[in-house]
């Protein structure tokens, strides 16, 4: 009872830091809070089209927040998400050039390009870590920074295409594109994919011995190494894992979204997927209704900016806290330091 | 040849004295056993309000000390929530980072009524910059003699090594700390301070890039000491710097700007397992009582 009213009393805090930091914020430009939140809303939820672009923003969320739990879970902290993201989406916006027909390999081999592409990213990391007993985190910052300015290299130079933006693959033929749940919105079946990767993560932790294994190194690593539990081996898998998640869901960006790589490509999901991941408490279903929470958010905010003239700046400001205030929860606590 | 190495070495300065500031900050920190992710958020908080209060009094000294006043007091957010509360303190830095760089965003276009970067507000010059960096050096010497050879420099390692017997001493490990951090912060954020008022004379949207993560990498090299630390800042000054004199050479920029990175991460895997981090750094504090209930 004292977990559940402890969670709760952490989701205030968080519901708390939304409202009041962003009542706080609308008043210093000069606006007030009803109509700041208004338009959030508005924004967020006002029209068909409007809630569809919701989903997108919470689907773009969700792969590097499921991404970031399952590291976590397994005691390691992945800051590494944005850029594994990047260099999924890059991936995907290499390989989905290339081909012209047929639509069904086209896809799958573009996504499983971006997937594979965050999964090494991911797996440098985890390499290092059970290698050589590398820090994870400062590896993943230092990877961060490496896969932006990889991706930024690869698109303006060697593979610039003369029809092609600065920052960016040219368009995807059509075959590489994922088809739209919605008629005439952005949604793609992106978002059932990332619930079904969510339900099927939920298994896994729970009911396999993978699952069962990397629960075990992360919450008791001392005692899942008595028991014979590798736990380098649940390093490595965990970071590649992790990695993986997050380039699938750069690569379903780039297949559903822009349908190509565009350096810019992401706000920053890799980071809000973190506080994500931490409201929705490291658990697989509740990170899903976090992600529609900071879909709200990330997607409200464009209006918000745009109708009631306040900064979106400021949602980056509420996540930031927003994690500050998460970084006690439990599976984070106990993150292995060694 | 002489020209191009005092060329060289001037640059490898200008380049060092951010992450110097940066990681003096990190180290007193981490010897007394926070890990502070967040130097890139002090960094980006001691750059823009320097800028701000630069701009708005005309006098960039001022700028300075507001700069100073962010950046502890965002580090005292960070150390409240890992020393008081127990929280994780890389996931709590993280959220630091993210703060800071959206406060500044939003403070960008509140207060300068644009987004992306500042006007130019009066700077430091060539004289303040030159000052700050040998206010860098210095820093680096007084941390040093503060850590190995005052009373209070002893404390602050000993909850860094083992904060249980520091409090049997009678030493509060978690004040302790939070100090170390705070003072810390104030330190680190004379990095972003550098950037914005001595390299340059603005703030923009990303303009430390990264440095507070070198700077932790640094601390690692410099093997939590301040003199090692400066050390490693050099080094990777040295790299920021060859970016700039080689980007004529052919060889593509994005190489040269990931070459500190690339060095960082080598030298994290091949230094990892031989060097010693303070054996309490990273790990809450909470007296004993308090962790039993």
């Amino acid at each position: 009872m004292s977990a559940r009213r402890r969670i709760a009393g952490e989701l205030a805090v968080a519901l708390l830091i939304v409202f009041g930091v962003g009542s706080g914020a609308m008043l210093l430009a000069g606006v007030a809070p009803r109509d700041g939140f208004a338009a959030l809303f508005d924004g967020a939820f006002g029209s068909p089209s409007e809630l569809s672009e919701t989903f997108v923003a919470t689907t773009a969320l969700l792969f590097p927040a499921l991404g970031i739990a399952l590291a976590f879970r397994a005691g390691l902290f992945n800051i590494g998400a944005e850029g594994q993201l990047v260099l999924g989406g890059l991936a995907a916006g290499i390989v989905g050039g290339a081909f012209a027909a047929p639509p069904a390999p086209a896809l799958i081999v573009t996504l499983l390009a971006g997937t594979a592409a965050g999964g090494v990213w991911g797996g440098i990391a985890g390499f290092m870590r059970a290698r050589f007993g590398a820090n994870e985190v400062i590896a993943t910052l230092m990877l961060n920074v490496i896969a932006a300015l990889l991706a930024g290299y690869v698109v303006n130079g060697p593979l610039h295409a003369p029809d092609a933006n600065a920052g960016e693959t040219p368009l995807l033929p059509p075959a590489a594109w994922l088809p739209a749940l919605v008629p005439d919105t952005r949604l793609t079946i992106a978002l059932p994919l990332a619930l079904a990767i969510a339900a099927a993560l939920w298994v896994v932790l729970r009911r396999t011995v993978f699952g069962f294994e990397l629960r075990a190194a992360g919450e008791a690593p001392q005692a899942a190494r008595r028991a014979g539990i590798d736990l380098p081996r649940i390093t490595l898998l965990a970071l590649t894992f992790s990695g993986a998640l997050a380039g699938l869901g750069g690569a379903t960006i780039v297949t559903g979204v822009l349908h190509r790589f565009n350096t810019g490509l992401s706000p920053g999901y890799g980071f809000v997927a973190i506080a994500v991941a931490l409201v929705g408490n490291l658990e697989p279903l509740w990170i899903v209704v976090a992600a529609f929470g900071f879909g709200i958010l990330q997607n409200g905010a464009l209006s918000m900016q745009a109708v009631a003239g306040v900064p979106r700046d400021v949602v980056n400001v509420v996540e930031g806290l927003v994690i500050v205030a998460l970084a006690g929860r439990r599976y984070v606590a106990a993150r292995r330091t060694t | 040849m002489i020209a191009f190495v005092l060329a060289l070495v001037g640059l490898t300065l200008v380049k060092a004295t951010p992450l110097i500031f940066a990681a003096l900050g990190g180290v007193l920190a981490e010897r007394s056993g926070v890990v502070n992710i967040g130097l890139e958020g002090i960094m980006i908080a001691g750059a823009f309000a320097g800028v701000c209060a630069a701009g708005a009094t005309g006098n960039p000294v001022l700028g300075v000390a507001a700069g100073i006043v962010a950046g502890a007091l965002l580090a005292a957010l960070l150390a409240f929530v890992t020393t008081r509360l127990g929280f994780d303190q890389i996931v709590a830095g993280t959220g630091v980072n993210i703060v800071a760089l959206g406060g500044a965003a939003f403070g960008l276009v509140l207060i300068f009524g644009q987004p992306g970067a500042s006007r130019e507000v009066p700077a430091l010059g060539a004289t303040g910059a030159n000052a700050l960096t040998a206010l860098a050096f210095v820093l680096a010497g007084t941390v040093a003699v503060f850590l190995g050879a005052t009373p209070w420099g002893l404390r602050v390692q000993a909850c860094g090594e083992n904060p249980h017997a520091a409090a049997s001493a009678g030493i509060d490990p978690r004040q302790t700390r939070f100090w170390a951090v705070v003072a810390g912060g104030a330190i680190a954020a004379l990095g972003g301070v550098y950037l914005a008022l001595g390299e340059l004379d603005l703030y923009s949207d990303g303009m430390t890039a990264g440095r507070g993560y070198i700077a932790l990498a640094a601390v690692i090299f410099g093997r939590w000491t301040a003199l090692g630390a400066t050390g490693a800042a050099l080094f990777f000054g040295l790299f920021a710097a060859l970016q700039y004199t080689l980007q004529r050479s052919g060889i593509p920029s994005e190489l040269m700007q990931a070459l500190p990175y690339l060095a960082a991460l080598v030298a994290l895997a091949g230094l990892a397992g031989r060097v010693r981090a303070p054996a309490a750094d990273g790990v809450p504090y909470l007296p004993a009582q308090e962790a039993d209930s």
